[in-house]
């Protein structure tokens, strides 16, 4: 059977001339298990996967050149709609790739939010890969139980900054606003009923042996060829290479909490599900020591040229006021400079490169998103698996389709 | 026997899995019976614009332009006007104010940077969350559908206590929706 | 005219009891619908379905008007007959085997000579079965089994690779499982001597066991499992797999078509659940019943009958529960576990029973069975 694959012309050159024996099967933009809207060409041969071929760009927005068109605060916004499962750590690597140019210095208590409330949202967002991986398995109800634990996060975030997915909490320099009052104890209630229903989840899932005969041994690759294709976060750790950018090249004082990197050696499908299941533990080891270390203190930095003054402040005190007004109107100039930073997100490396040439508005900004490099593995990982480990292996990759067409 | 153990630890896996779904089954459910049960917001949830008024009911707005400055999405639009009356007679608290106040709901994102930017706390985000319309042109909303003293709060949210429970809107909906369940 | 009454009278009985057979099958149907979103719900934490009609019972009224008032729309290049073909035999090959249900024991307590023209002469006994066929366990086994046509034709007409796959998936699940789901029945087939249903209930009735589930209880488990992969289930609903294959071979179906399908899926559910009941949970009998009713009277058989659609709900609820807990297996594991494990696993079982019996038979513990419908 041939197949006209006009749109893919010059990409794809075993399509021109499949065997009789293959068919090419196009999976997506709009099918369950593609995680939004990405397309796969897939050559067949009955069940067998021969080829695959990712076709992005179905939600492309043109955010990095939007950057270019606001102010360096105004980015903030943007940065919250690619990741959109994984908001808050998109903001800190916007604003500290920000703070890095502006060479700001952070104030305690407002690193020590910026932790929590990444590795809440990494809970939140591990929580959703779960959940959905569970669904393409075919498992049903471990989505709804997933979604239930991260209704809460949704709730804290909602509560700390107003927003639910797009919450631009952080700021360059600091923090929106600080915790509402009452906030550590909520978040000790979540945190208390958390472990639960965590082994709950693995109970029900990763002790089924269906679900085990399901992901061990499907989409292998190989610690090299991980390194090659530049996987980053649990789909490199689960190929057996050690490598967190919170421990290795810590920021925001990672290096100052107690937590374990996860590492698997199984390179397969079973073994990023382990990665991510013990790094919600992890995470959750995490925020109970950003708990205990909350000091009273200020949320943001002493630089009243960058900084938006308090608000008290800003009625009472003229100067202020100025500020105020022209941080807003004007934005702030950022000296001439470029450089990259990277935090790890809750799929991998993400990377922000930032080039200032001394304006208020950024000259160009370029996110090295996690998913798009880890999504550019797939066609290895899935060559010679069938159609059903296909889906599974997209689901074991976690990626999300905003940061890839950004 | 390999294959016995096997059959035997896996048939105990699944029945350990049954095991935690039926015991879902008697516990309280979570669905929200919005919009027969009030959905729960928190304080700072961001939801349509207010526009302010002061005790005696002038606006607090005066024309600024910072919140339109502010805004990613530029979906602010302002016109200016001074009123030279007294106070008593103007519509505004200060002499200048916002003849018209437009905010564009195609483009607003509810980032709070409009609110964050004014100077004046005459423009805050309120709780209001159906926005929907059949027509286009009508998200495009005015002093009219704005100022506090003239939007219509919707009955389908109710503002959460900072220091209630992570998952009180369960809760609450279990002493309100009780009908609703099964 | 006498003549004619007298000769009508039977057909007429006959259709009046079909139609009271296919109501109760299409309800039980239509509400284990309703029953699947709500119980799936409930294992999820959810509400389902509430809002058509108090608790939502009136929903599968809603889902069947949305059916029939949806745009029927056939594919531009599908083979045209054979793709409106495909939904009736599935459906039809579906809820043939209605016809030897043994939904209750024979009512033989109530004297018909009050009917008019003699039409109650010679009448004894009302069986609460359509047919009586003496290969009963084969007619069922045969007859679902062509409903695997509807669904490997849908397939093939529709046009759609995604329906292709799904509708050959689906052969060689059924083809394989099917092995393994008859070599099962044998053991209850060699223990009560007969094919037919209501033998076999009755031969559970007068053996030392009462259900045929204790001596064959690995029979039960492998017929158990092959039905779940007969009818399409979690975890063996490769063919309609929604996040491999859509929808696999109704992905091109919709409005009365789809509703077709959906149907003969739940219809089937149920003829698995009524064997398994029959075969080796003893069909509508419920133990010491006869010490309370006179067997043959009206209230044993409405109790029965109650019990029959009992048993049939307990293996419902079965199948949703396991839907909202099990992922689904990979197709080569299906076919693997269905020829590699169940397959000797139930070969193995008949020559275990085979052996059981002939000892016992040498033991001289054997007794006839006064069984005869």
């Amino acid at each position: 059977m041939s197949v006209a694959t006009e749109n893919l012309t010059g990409q794809v050159d075993i399509l021109d001339q499949p065997l009789e024996s293959q068919m090419t099967i196009s999976m997506g933009p709009q099918h369950p298990s593609t995680h939004g809207v990405l397309r796969l060409e897939l050559v067949l041969d009955g069940e067998l996967v021969v080829k695959t071929v990712p076709d992005i760009g179905y939600l492309h927005t043109g955010m990095e050149k939007l950057f270019e068109y606001k102010k360096y605060q105004q980015g903030i916004v943007i940065t919250d709609r690619m990741d959109y499962l994984n908001p808050l750590g998109n903001n800190l690597a916007y604003v500290m790739a920000a703070e890095k140019l502006l060479q700001l210095e952070i104030p305690e208590r407002a690193q020590v939010i910026r932790v929590m409330m990444c590795e809440l949202q990494r809970i939140a967002s591990h929580m959703v890969w779960l959940g959905t991986h569970c669904l393409d398995i075919g498992a049903m109800s471990a989505f709804f139980y997933c979604f239930r634990q991260r209704e809460k996060i949704l709730n804290l975030i909602e509560a700390v900054s107003g927003g639910r997915l797009t919450p631009s909490y952080f700021r360059i320099g600091g923090l929106m606003m600080d915790l509402p009052a009452g906030f550590e104890r909520r978040v000790k209630q979540f945190l208390d009923d958390f472990p639960a229903a965590l082994e709950e989840l693995t109970t029900l899932v990763s002790d089924n042996t269906l679900w085990q005969s399901r992901t061990k041994g499907i989409g292998i690759i190989s610690p090299e060829d991980a390194i090659d294709w530049g996987l980053t976060g649990p789909c490199l750790r689960g190929s057996g290479i050690d490598l967190d950018l919170r421990r290795h090249n810590p920021y925001s004082g990672y290096e100052t909490y107690d937590f374990e990197v996860c590492v698997e050696l199984d390179c397969d499908v079973w073994a990023r599900f382990r990665v991510r299941m013990r790094e919600m533990f992890e995470s959750y080891k995490i925020i109970r020591q950003t708990v205990d270390r909350l000091k009273p203190g200020p949320t943001k930095a002493d630089a009243p040229k960058v900084v938006l003054p308090d608000r008290d402040d800003m009625r009472k005190h003229m100067d202020s006021l100025i500020h105020h007004f022209l941080i807003v109107a004007e934005g702030f100039n950022v000296p001439p400079g470029e450089v990259y930073h990277a935090i790890e997100a809750s799929k991998g490396e993400l990377g922000v490169y930032m080039k200032s040439n001394g304006g208020p508005k950024p000259e160009r900004v370029h996110f090295r998103g996690p998913s798009f490099v880890n999504l550019a593995a797939l066609p290895v990982m899935a060559e010679g698996e069938m159609v059903a480990d296909v889906v599974a292996i997209i689901g074991s990759l976690d990626i999300v389709l905003g940061e890839i067409d950004r | 026997m390999s294959i016995i153990s096997d059959v035997i630890n896996s048939t105990k896996a699944v029945i350990k899995g049954m095991k935690i779904t039926i015991s879902k089954m008697p516990q309280k459910k979570w669905t929200v019976q919005y919009p027969d049960v009030p959905v729960t917001v928190q304080p700072r949830y961001r939801g349509q614009h207010l526009l302010h008024v002061d005790e005696n009911g002038k606006e607090k707005c005066v024309a600024c332009y910072l919140c339109a400055a502010a805004c990613p999405s530029e979906c602010i639009y302002i016109e200016a006007t001074d009123d030279a009356r007294p106070y008593e007679e103007r519509v505004g608290r200060d002499e200048r104010y916002a003849k018209v106040y437009n905010i564009d709901y195609g483009r607003c994102i509810f980032c709070g940077f409009c609110v964050e930017a004014c100077p004046k706390d005459a423009i805050t985000h309120g709780y209001n969350f159906e926005l929907s319309v059949y027509n286009r042109a009508d998200l495009l909303k005015t002093k009219d559908d704005l100022l506090i003293t003239k939007q219509k709060q919707s009955k389908n949210y109710r503002v959460a206590l900072s220091d209630e429970d992570v998952d009180s809107e369960y809760k609450e909906v279990d002493k309100v929706g009780i009908k609703f369940r099964l | 005219m006498e003549q004619v009454i007298k000769t009508v009278f039977p057909i007429v009985v006959l259709f009046a009891g079909a139609t009271v057979a296919f109501g109760a099958v299409m309800g039980v149907v239509a509400y284990t619908v309703l029953a699947e979103r709500k119980v799936l719900g409930w294992l999820q934490g959810r509400i389902g379905p509430n809002r058509v009609g108090p608790w939502g019972v009136l929903q599968p009224f809603a889902d069947l008007f949305k059916f029939i008032f949806k745009e029927d729309i056939a594919p531009d290049k599908s083979t045209k007959f054979v793709y409106y073909l495909a939904p009736i035999v599935a459906v039809t090959a579906a809820l043939i085997p209605m016809v030897v249900y043994p939904f209750g024991p024979p009512i033989i307590s109530v004297d018909w000579s009050f009917l008019p023209f003699g039409l109650g002469e010679g009448i004894s006994r009302l069986p609460l079965v359509l047919a009586q066929i003496d290969v009963g366990v084969l007619f069922v086994l045969g007859v679902t089994s062509v409903g695997v046509y509807g669904i490997a034709l849908a397939g093939w007409s529709s046009n759609s690779k995604y329906s292709l796959m799904g509708g050959l998936r689906s052969s060689a699940q059924m083809i394989s499982y099917e092995l393994a789901m008859g070599a099962s029945v044998l053991g209850v087939v060699m223990l009560s001597g007969s094919l037919n249903l209501s033998d076999i209930i009755c031969a559970q009735i007068y053996s030392p066991y009462k259900w045929f589930i204790i001596p064959q209880f690995i029979g039960f488990l492998v017929f158990l499992i092959s039905a779940f992969a007969e009818t399409n289930r979690v975890p063996f609903d490769l063919p309609e797999a929604e996040t491999e294959l859509v929808a696999g071979f109704h992905t091109e179906y919709s409005a009365l078509k789809f509703a077709l399908f959906f149907m003969a899926e739940y219809v089937n559910m149920f003829t698995v659940s009524v064997m398994c009941v029959t075969l080796f949970l003893g069909g509508w009998y419920v133990p010491g019943l006869s010490h309370i009713f006179q067997f043959g009277t009206i209230p044993y058989a409405l109790i029965s009958v109650g019990a029959f659609f009992l048993k049939i709900f307990l293996f419902l609820f079965l199948y949703i529960w396991i839907r909202g807990t099990l992922p689904r297996f990979r197709f080569d594991q299906l076919m693997s576990f269905g020829w590699k494990f169940l397959l000797p696993v139930a070969i193995a079982n008949v020559i275990l029973t085979i052996v059981a019996i002939w000892a016992w038979n040498v033991m001289g513990w054997s007794q006839a069975v006064p069984c005869s419908n």
